[in-house]
C-alpha cells in the first residue's frame, strides 16, 4: 500500500466534469453521488430512532406504571410489550446505530476524507441504500401484520422465534427476519464500497497512515461486519425455513439443535458490538484533535490496538451464553477471552486522555459530545467485567444490570456518538453554524437525563429484576415501593430526555434556515474534506483541482508553524 | 489489466478430471479411511487447484492470500467453538436427551427394518407447523424426566423423592387406566394422589390432543399387557 | 452503458484494479456465509450417524456429472479471461456464453435430480438432513443462477469490446462457485 497511483482516462475524465447527476426531485431517488446517499441514510436512521426512541416511551410507561393507558399508545398488552423492547433493541442496532454511523458518515465523509470524488461503485452504493430502505420498510410492515410485531426478543432464539404457535406472531416473525437479512445484504455491499475506496482511491500522497483515524475506523468495522455475519446468514435462512416451511434444524426433537442459533447469533453479535462502536470512537478522536489543537498520541499505537480488538472480539462470543447449558470448560475460555479484550479498550481510553492533556482545549458543543462519550462509555465498559466473569454472570445474567450495562456502551456509540459527529460535520454538510448555546443545552439536557435513567437500572439490576418482564406486580419480591421508585425516576428521565431532544430538532431546523454561513474550514481543522465548499458540490471539488497529500492528518501547532494547524493538501 | 501468466489452463482441467473420477471411484473400494480421504482430500487438492490457477491467487498480491487465509481460520474458529455444544450429545455436567434419542432411534431403525422408509424414518414425527404432534410434544415436554422411551429415566426427575412413572414398567399399569392418565396431564399429579412434580399441563392440549397424547403414553407399554 | 466513472474508481494505490479488490472482498464475505452453513452441517452430521441412511439416497452419479459440467464452466471461464486479456471481445463473450450454458445444464439437472427426490418422498422437511441438503445445494443454486444473469450482462457488453476488464472478475466469482460445489459434492453426495 505504499505507492499511490493514479490513472484517468481521458474520456472518463471529462464526461465525470460534465455529468451532474439527476435534477429537482428524481435526484433524491436516483443519484448516485455518496454525500446524497449518505444523507439518505441519515434520515432514514434518525426517523427510525424516532420510532425505537417511541417504543421505548411506551414500555418504560407500562413498567413505570402498570396497566397505565399509555398517552398516545393505550394500554399495553403482553404481547404488544415483547414486541416493543424487541423492536425497540433491533431498530436501535440494526436501523439506528449502523446506517448513521457507519453508512451516513462513512459515506459522506470517507471520499471527502481522502480526497476521491466519490465512492468507488456509485450504482452499488445506490443499490445499497434501495435494499436498506426496502429492509426498513418490511420491518415497519412486520408492526401492523395480523399476530402483530415479533416479540421473541432481538435475539430471536428458537424454539420461540421458530414456532408460530409458542411465539403467537407467524406472519411478523418472518418479516421480521427477512428485514433483518435484507439490512445485512445492503451493508454488506455497502461494506465493500467502502473497504475498496480506502484501499485504492486515495489522493496521491496519501499514505497508509495519512488516513483520518475515523475513515479506518469505519473501514476495519466494515471488515469486522463482513467477517461475522456470514454464519448468521445462513442460520437465519435456516429459521426462516424452520418458521415458514416446517423444517427443524433447531428443534432438538427432530435432531436440529437451539444451541446453534445461539452460536450463530453471538459469533456475529458480539464482532457487531465492536462494528458500532468503532466509528463512534473515530468520531470522537477527530473532535478530540481537533479542539484539542494536538496531534493523536500514538496514531499507529491506536490503529494497531483497533485491529487486535477487532480481532479479539470474534473470540469472546460465547459470554452471552454462559449460562445457557453451554459447555463448562468453553465457559472458562471465553471468560478469560472477554476479560482480556478490556484491556485494548482501556488503552485506547488512556490513549484519548493523553491526547487531551497538554493541548489548548476549547469546549465546543461538538467537544463536549466527544469527551461525553469517553465518560460515559468507560461505565460501561467497566460493568461488562462483572459480565464476563462466567461466576458472576450467573448472576446477572438476564437481569437488569446487563440491560444497563448495555445501554451505557451503546447509548453513547448510537446517540452519543452521532450527536458528535453531527454537530461537527454539521457546517460542512449544509453550509450553516449551529447554534452553540442551543447545543449546549442540548446537550446537558441529554447527558443528564441519560444517567438518571441507567443508574436506577442498574440498582434494580442487582437487585434481582429479570429483563424481559411486562408486569412486576407478579412478582412480590420486585414490586416493592422502593423497586417502583427506581422505575419512576428511570421513566420520567426517559420523558425529559425526550423532551430536550425538541432543543435539538430546533436547532437543526433554524440553523439550516438562518444560521451563520460557514465557511470551508470553521473548526481548523487538518483533514481534506475542509478544504472544499461548505456543502461540497458534485465530485466535491473541480476535476483538475483534486487534492494531493503531503502529510498526516493531524499536525495541529507545529513548532515550526505560526498557523496552529496545517492542512494535509497544503504543498511542504 | 491482469499481467500475462505462464499456465497451461488445459492441462489443470484433465488434471481436475482425473481426481473427480478418483474421488467417485474411492467408495467403491469399501474402505472407510481411504472414502475420506479421497473424497475430501480430492476435493481439497482440486479447490487448491482452482483457486490458484484459475483465479490467479498464485499471482495476486499477498494482501488478498491474507484475506481469504482470515475467512477461513474464522470458520475453522467458528466450528472449533460451536463443536462442543452441537457436535456432542453429551459433556461436562449435561446431556442432550432429544439427539440422543433421536440417534439411538435412527440407528434401531436402521438395524431392525434394514432400510429407510421414503418419509424419512429416524424420526416419526412430522412436526409441521400447525400440526399436532403427540411425539413431538412428549420429546419436548415429557421426555425430560420420564425418557424419550418412556421409563422413567430423565435428567429432568433424576433428584425426584419419588421416581417419574416408568411406562415401560407392567407394574405401572396394573393401577392406570385412560382416565387417569388423562388426568394426571391435564391437572397434574396431585388431582391424581401422586407427586406434585407431576405438573399439570392442560393449557398447553386440548381435549381431542390430550387423547392423543394418551394414547402415546399407552404405546410405551409393554406388549401382552 | 454511459455512467462516466468516477475518478476514485480508476485509482489503485493497492495497485490492485478495484474491481477485482471488490471482488475478493465480496468472496471473503462469501466464505463465511457458506462457511457457517456448511461448518453447522457437519457438526450435526459427525453427530448424527444416523443420518448415514438418508444419505444413501443421493444420487452420486448426478452429483458427479453436475461436478463435471461445473469444473468445464469453470475452464471456459478461465479462457474467456484469457481471450479478454488479449483484447478478443467477441471470443470472450462466447466463451462466457458456453460457461452460461453449463451453469443452466447444472440447473436443469438439479432440477430434475431433485423433482425425482421429491417425489419419492425425500422433500425438505422429511429429516434434518435432507433439510440441510436442499437449503446447502439450493443457496449455491441461487448463487449459481445469480452469476449467470450477471455472466450474460457482461458477455453482452465484451462482445461490443466494453469493460473487458469485467471477464476476469465474474470468472473470479464463477470459480469460487465452482469451489463451493468441490466441497458440497463429498459432503452431500460422497461421504456417506
Amino acid at each position: 500500500m505504499a505507492e499511490t497511483a493514479v490513472a484517468v482516462q481521458s474520456d472518463e475524465h471529462h464526461a465525470h466534469e460534465d455529468h451532474h447527476g439527476p435534477r429537482g426531485w428524481l435526484k433524491y431517488i436516483w443519484s448516485t453521488d455518496h454525500k446524497m446517499i449518505g444523507m439518505q441514510y441519515m434520515f432514514t436512521g434518525m426517523f427510525m430512532a424516532l420510532i425505537g426512541g417511541f417504543m421505548a416511551y411506551v414500555f418504560r410507561m407500562q413498567l413505570a406504571f402498570p396497566g397505565i393507558s399509555v398517552p398516545l399508545y393505550g394500554q399495553v398488552s403482553p404481547g404488544e410489550y415483547n414486541a416493543l423492547i424487541t423492536n425497540h433493541g433491533t431498530i436501535m442496532i440494526f436501523w439506528v446505530a449502523m446506517p448513521v454511523l457507519i453508512a451516513a458518515f462513512g459515506n459522506y465523509l470517507i471520499p471527502l476524507m481522502i480526497g476521491a470524488d466519490d465512492m468507488v461503485f456509485p450504482r452499488i452504493n445506490r443499490l445499497s441504500y434501495q435494499i436498506f430502505f426496502l429492509s426498513a420498510v418490511v420491518l415497519l410492515a412486520s408492526l401492523f401484520v395480523e399476530g402483530g410485531g415479533f416479540g421473541g426478543a432481538w435475539t430471536a432464539y428458537p424454539p420461540l422465534s421458530a414456532v408460530a404457535e409458542y411465539n403467537q406472531t407467524d406472519l411478523g416473525s418472518s418479516l421480521w427476519l427477512i428485514a433483518v437479512a435484507l439490512e445485512f445484504v445492503a451493508f454488506l455491499l455497502g461494506g465493500i464500497n467502502f473497504i475498496t475506496t480506502l484501499m485504492n482511491s486515495r489522493a496521491p500522497g496519501m499514505k497508509a497512515y495519512d488516513i483520518p483515524l475515523v475513515c479506518w475506523m469505519i473501514v476495519i468495522a466494515s471488515i469486522l461486519f463482513m467477517l461475522s455475519v456470514g454464519p448468521l446468514l445462513a442460520g437465519a435462512v435456516m429459521l426462516l425455513f424452520d418458521q415458514t416451511i416446517g423444517t427443524g434444524f433447531y428443534d432438538p426433537a427432530r435432531g436440529g439443535d437451539p444451541i446453534l442459533w445461539q452460536h450463530l447469533f453471538w459469533f456475529f453479535g458480539h464482532p457487531e458490538v465492536y462494528v458500532v462502536l468503532l466509528p463512534a470512537l473515530g468520531v470522537t478522536i477527530e473532535i478530540i484533535a481537533t479542539f484539542s489543537r494536538k496531534k493523536v498520541f500514538g496514531y499507529k499505537l491506536m490503529l494497531y490496538t483497533v485491529v487486535a480488538t477487532g480481532v479479539l472480539s470474534f473470540f469472546v462470543w460465547a459470554h452471552h451464553q454462559f449460562i445457557a447449558g453451554i459447555d463448562p470448560r468453553m465457559a472458562n475460555v471465553f471468560t478469560v477471552t472477554t476479560l482480556l479484550i478490556s484491556v485494548p479498550i482501556a488503552e485506547l481510553c488512556f490513549v484519548i486522555i493523553a491526547t487531551l492533556y497538554g493541548g489548548s482545549i476549547t469546549l465546543t458543543t461538538p467537544m463536549l459530545w466527544a469527551l461525553a462519550f469517553v465518560a460515559e462509555f468507560l461505565i460501561g465498559g467497566v460493568t461488562g467485567i462483572f459480565l464476563g466473569a462466567s461466576g458472576a454472570d450467573i448472576y446477572f445474567h438476564d437481569t437488569y444490570f446487563v440491560l444497563a450495562h448495555f445501554h451505557y456502551t451503546f447509548f453513547p456509540i448510537a446517540i452519543i456518538g452521532t450527536f458528535a459527529a453531527f454537530t461537527y460535520w454539521f457546517p460542512k454538510m449544509f453550509g450553516k453554524m449551529m447554534n452553540e448555546t442551543l447545543g449546549k443545552i442540548h446537550f446537558w439536557g441529554t447527558i443528564i437525563s441519560f444517567n438518571v435513567i441507567f443508574i436506577p437500572l442498574f440498582v434494580l439490576g442487582m437487585g434481582g429484576q429479570h429483563r424481559r418482564i411486562y408486569n412486576y406486580q407478579h412478582f412480590p419480591d420486585l414490586a416493592g415501593p422502593e423497586m417502583y421508585q427506581l422505575r419512576e425516576i428511570a421513566t420520567v428521565a426517559l420523558l425529559v430526555m425526550l423532551a430536550f431532544q425538541l432543543v435539538f430538532f430546533y436547532n437543526c431546523i433554524r440553523s439550516w434556515m438562518s444560521g451563520e454561513k460557514a465557511g470551508k474550514n470553521p473548526w481548523k481543522s487538518n483533514t481534506l474534506e475542509w478544504t472544499t465548499e461548505s456543502p461540497p458540490g458534485h465530485g466535491n471539488w473541480p476535476a483538475d483541482q483534486m487534492p494531493n497529500v503531503y502529510r498526516g492528518p493531524y499536525e495541529y501547532s507545529h513548532p515550526d508553524r505560526e498557523e496552529d494547524y496545517w492542512p494535509q493538501n497544503e504543498p511542504t | 489489466m491482469s499481467d500475462n501468466h505462464d499456465v497451461n489452463y488445459k492441462k489443470i482441467y484433465f488434471w481436475l478430471l482425473g481426481l473427480l473420477v478418483v474421488s467417485v471411484a474411492g467408495p467403491f473400494l469399501g474402505i472407510g479411511w481411504v472414502t475420506l480421504l479421497t473424497a475430501f482430500g480430492i476435493a481439497l487438492v482440486k479447490a487448491n487447484l482452482v483457486i490458484q490457477n484459475f483465479m490467479h491467487l498464485r499471482w495476486e498480491k499477498k494482501l488478498v492470500k491474507w484475506l481469504l487465509m482470515s475467512s477461513l481460520i474464522l470458520m475453522a474458529l467458528f466450528v472449533a467453538g460451536v463443536a462442543p455444544d452441537v457436535m456432542n450429545h453429551e459433556g461436562n455436567n449435561w446431556v442432550n436427551v432429544a439427539a440422543q434419542a433421536a440417534v439411538e432411534r435412527g440407528l434401531s431403525d436402521e438395524q431392525s427394518e434394514g432400510g429407510e422408509a421414503p418419509d424419512g424414518g429416524t424420526e416419526v414425527a412430522a412436526a409441521e407447523p400447525g400440526v399436532f404432534s403427540p411425539v413431538a410434544q412428549f420429546n419436548l415436554i415429557c421426555a425430560l424426566c420420564h425418557g424419550t422411551a418412556g421409563d422413567g429415566i430423565g435428567v429432568g426427575g433424576a433428584a425426584f423423592d419419588s421416581p417419574p412413572g416408568n411406562f415401560t414398567d407392567p407394574v405401572f399399569w396394573e393401577t392406570r387406566d385412560d382416565e387417569r392418565i388423562k388426568t394426571a396431564i391435564r391437572d397434574g399429579g396431585a388431582a391424581v394422589g401422586v407427586s406434585a412434580n407431576m405438573a399439570p399441563w392442560g393449557a398447553l392440549f386440548d381435549d381431542a390432543q390430550l387423547d392423543e397424547m394418551v394414547e402415546y403414553v399407552k404405546s410405551f407399554r409393554p406388549q401382552g399387557q | 452503458m454511459s455512467f462516466p466513472k468516477p475518478q476514485a474508481t480508476l485509482r489503485s494505490a493497492t495497485g490492485i484494479p478495484t474491481g477485482r479488490l471488490a471482488v475478493w472482498w465480496l468472496i471473503a464475505s462469501e466464505v463465511v456465509i457458506f462457511g457457517g452453513l456448511l461448518g453447522s452441517y457437519l457438526m450435526h452430521r459427525l453427530g448424527h450417524p444416523e443420518w448415514a441412511d438418508a444419505a444413501a439416497h443421493t444420487n452420486t452419479w448426478i452429483g458427479a456429472f453436475n461436478t463435471f459440467v461445473l469444473l468445464t464452466s469453470s475452464f471456459t471461464a478461465v479462457l474467456a479471461h484469457k481471450a479478454a486479456e488479449a483484447g478478443d471481445g467477441k471470443k470472450a463473450a462466447k466463451l462466457l456464453v458456453l460457461t452460461m450454458g453449463g451453469a443452466v445444464t447444472f440447473v436443469l439437472v438439479k432440477s430434475a435430480e431433485w423433482a425425482y427426490e421429491i417425489s419419492h418422498g425425500y422433500t425438505i422437511t422429511a429429516n434434518n438432513f435432507w433439510s440441510f441438503y436442499y437449503t446447502a445445494a439450493g443457496l449455491h443454486a441461487l448463487h449459481v443462477i445469480a452469476g449467470a444473469i450477471i455472466m450474460g450482462i457482461i458477455a453482452a457488453d465484451a462482445y461490443r469490446g466494453r469493460e473487458l476488464q469485467r471477464v476476469e472478475l465474474i470468472g473470479i466469482y464463477w470459480h469460487f462457485v465452482d469451489v463451493v460445489w468441490i466441497f458440497l459434492f463429498p459432503l452431500l453426495y460422497i461421504a456417506k
